[in-house]
């Protein structure tokens, strides 16, 4: 089947992963932690819509397997695990990050500009969708700064997964048709059992240390 | 006859048999069984490859063993079978000390063959993709074994190696990804395929720049979890915190299980753009490990965080063998991966003994005259440490000695030297350090519980075999060694 129209096609992508940039960026200056989670779930939804279209214009039916799995697993079961925990432990906010929300901003900025000069010499090759990665080394390295720059455990599983779905995204944009299943499936399965045993270790922490604030555990030097 | 699959599957049915268990003692038992048979697997697979064409494939080429990888499963199953040894006497004593509950001991022998599993899936595995996984999944399983004793301590150690490794292993997916990206060719309507041995055999059209890109998340990624630095701060924390067992296991081998996910890429990378790039951060990482792990093996006070360090100053040594990528020293490193596999798992199961009777680690606290308290523990400790040190008779001298001479042969002098004064640094580190607690008069009077063949069969066995080794390598270990050192070296694999 001949892609429609590959044109359109390109625009949305362009579309979505603009989309998934800003609210990554609203994460980095959103403090409530359930908002983060929904935040999360809208951006994997971008990167599961990112998906459905590429496997649409190439016909390839296995990437539809990643959209469904990514819809089934990182926006609605992993949100819906992470809310519950925060929900159980009544820990609604944030505190004060590291920088503040102005500093983090422009910070930010100058990682997009970085992303999008690694990814120069890359967007020459003609593939759908292949603008993209400049958006996805800049989810990698704004997931970095969120990690470093907050202090609860939840919000750092978080930053954890938008690296994640930066990685998927560089995957989309960089290999035309996916990766083959059975790495896709790997991947899949590790994410799910990587967010089960850090929440486990958040509520172990949570409970010895009667706090879920990671600047805590500073007992190990040297 | 498959040989690969049952590999894999032994210790993840030996995992599930544990799930159902309810005897401490059958689980243990099971763990060795299990270990037991993939040693005797892996040299299976050992003489098999002696017959060209060298290469053992099962499953289409899903499953994929040369040399490098049957040297791998060699090290991770004479580990895994040392740990197993060890690890039923070991948490017997900490349940009656009432460290760990019975449902935690339950955990660690259930994720320890899991993690073994997932270390035999990496080194096994011919498409990049599925290594990856692997490497992630023996990431979670090891994770839960560091947080056992649920400690303030080892909540905070397990949570810095999962999160510093999962960033880690976040870049080498972007690296895997770029890699994959690299083979894709435009008009080729052939599925493209995964698999290393077919990137190697397309090496010379893989788009270079994404490949050198790619190589650098790559060292970045896997070189966390290989505690390169200044990537290692996970690495003393969680080889303290953990049990002794789970200790050895992670030094022993799981730090080379990274290295060597490193290490194909490493040969994949030189095969596309000839060998400068890749051995020369290979090189640059590896000296700064030793270099950074030196002082700290000096001023260290803690037991385990002192062989912790060391683990980094041997993978630093390792790293320094393959970056100078002359035969020689290709040949050394991989000798230095098996003799510190079989030496460093000794001194973690000492340790643990001498954790348990003084119930610290502080050397300062343990004090000297450890040898009248727990003789055999010492003697066993004392002959590791000399090994560790890399003092003849042991085969570590052997190896350093080799990647030294290689080193200076090929000209490279202010590397050799720079390699050769950090292992003096650590050499008289952890002589001095050693030789404080182990040797003298007590000064503390201390009851133990401890029976005085606590762990020595798991010691003697690495320790036997490490003497052997060291006097005489049978001529199809030789045969593979040479042979993997021939990949690395950017020989064909067949």
């Amino acid at each position: 089947m001949n892609p429609p129209h590959p044109e359109i096609a390109s625009q949305l992508i362009t579309l979505l992963a603009a989309g998934m940039l800003v609210i990554q960026l609203l994460m980095v200056v959103q403090g409530m932690l359930l908002t983060n989670i929904r935040l999360f779930a809208l951006q994997s939804l971008m990167l599961a819509a990112i998906a459905a279209i590429i496997a649409f214009f190439h016909s390839a039916t296995h990437v539809y397997w990643v959209a469904g799995l990514t819809v089934v697993g990182k926006v609605f079961f992993l949100p819906w695990l992470l809310s519950r925990q925060v929900r159980k432990m009544q820990i609604e906010q944030e505190i004060a990050p590291m920088l503040n929300s102005s500093a983090s901003m422009l910070l930010c900025g100058g990682f997009t500009l970085l992303g999008y000069v690694v990814a120069r010499p890359f967007t020459s090759l003609d593939r759908l969708g292949n603008n993209t990665l400049g958006v996805a080394i800049t989810l990698l390295l704004t997931g970095f700064f969120l990690m470093f720059n907050r202090r609860k455990a939840i919000t750092q599983v978080l930053a954890l997964l938008t690296v994640e779905n930066g990685v998927m995204l560089a995957a989309v944009a960089l290999t035309t048709y996916g990766m083959p299943l059975v790495v896709e499936l790997g991947i899949f399965f590790d994410v799910m059992v990587a967010v089960m045993v850090l929440g486990l270790l958040v509520y172990r922490i949570r409970e010895t240390f009667a706090s879920m604030d990671v600047s805590k555990l500073s007992q190990l030097k040297g | 006859m498959m040989l690969l699959v049952p590999i894999l599957v032994t210790p993840a049915v030996a995992a599930l048999f544990c799930l159902l268990a309810r005897s401490r003692r059958v689980m243990a038992f099971a763990n060795v069984i299990a270990f037991g048979i993939t040693v005797a697997l892996g040299v299976g697979l050992l003489l098999r490859l002696q017959a060209p064409p060298h290469v053992v494939t099962e499953w289409e080429e899903f499953f994929r063993a040369d040399a490098l990888s049957v040297w791998m499963v060699l090290l991770i199953s004479v580990v895994s079978l040392g740990t197993a040894l060890y690890a039923g006497r070991y948490f017997q004593r900490d349940l009656a000390a009432g460290v760990v509950t019975p449902g935690r001991v339950k955990e660690f022998f259930v994720l320890t063959p899991l993690f073994t599993s997932g270390m035999f899936l990496v080194v096994l595995a011919n498409s990049l993709g599925v290594m990856w996984f692997a490497l992630e999944a023996t990431a979670l399983s090891s994770v839960l074994l560091v947080a056992l004793y649920n400690r303030n301590t080892s909540l905070e150690a397990a949570w810095k190696y999962v999160i510093l490794g999962s960033l880690g292993l976040a870049l080498a997916l972007f690296g895997t990804v770029m890699t994959y990206a690299a083979g894709i060719d435009q008009k080729s309507t052939v599925p493209h395929s995964f698999n290393w041995s077919h990137l190697m055999s397309m090496a010379g059209q893989l788009n270079p720049r994404m490949i050198k890109l790619a190589f650098v998340f790559v060292l970045v990624g896997y070189g966390t979890k290989a505690g390169l630095a200044p990537m290692h701060t996970w690495l003393p924390d969680a080889h303290s915190e953990a049990p002794s067992p789970t200790s050895a296991m992670l030094s022993g081998v799981s730090l080379k299980v990274a290295l060597y996910a490193l290490l194909r890429f490493h040969i994949l990378t030189t095969a596309c753009l000839g060998s400068g790039f890749s051995r020369t951060l290979l090189l640059v990482f590896g000296l700064g490990s030793m270099c950074l792990a030196a002082p700290f093996i000096l001023v260290q006070t803690n037991l385990k965080r002192l062989l912790a360090y060391s683990s980094l100053e041997h993978v630093g040594l390792i790293c320094v063998g393959f970056g100078l990528n002359t035969r020689v020293t290709i040949w050394g490193a991989l000798l230095h991966m098996g003799y510190h596999a079989l030496t460093k798992p000794v001194l973690f199961f000492a340790a643990g003994n001498i954790h348990q009777t003084c119930h610290t680690l502080q050397m300062r606290l343990i004090g000297p005259g450890m040898v009248k308290l727990m003789p055999l523990t010492v003697v066993c400790m004392g002959l590791a440490a000399v090994a560790a040190t890399g003092l003849p008779p042991f085969g570590l001298f052997f190896s350093e000695m080799t990647v030294l001479n290689g080193g200076f042969a090929a000209g490279h002098w202010v590397v050799s030297t720079i390699v050769l004064a950090a292992l003096l640094a650590a050499f008289c580190g952890i002589l001095y350090q050693l030789t404080r607690i182990l040797l003298g008069v007590p000064k503390v009077a201390r009851t133990s519980d401890a029976a005085p063949l606590d762990g020595v069969p798991a010691m003697g066995l690495m320790l036997g075999t490490l003497v052997v080794f060291s006097v005489w390598l049978p001529a199809p270990l030789m045969f593979v060694m040479q042979h993997a050192a021939g990949i690395i070296g950017g020989e064909p694999a067949q």
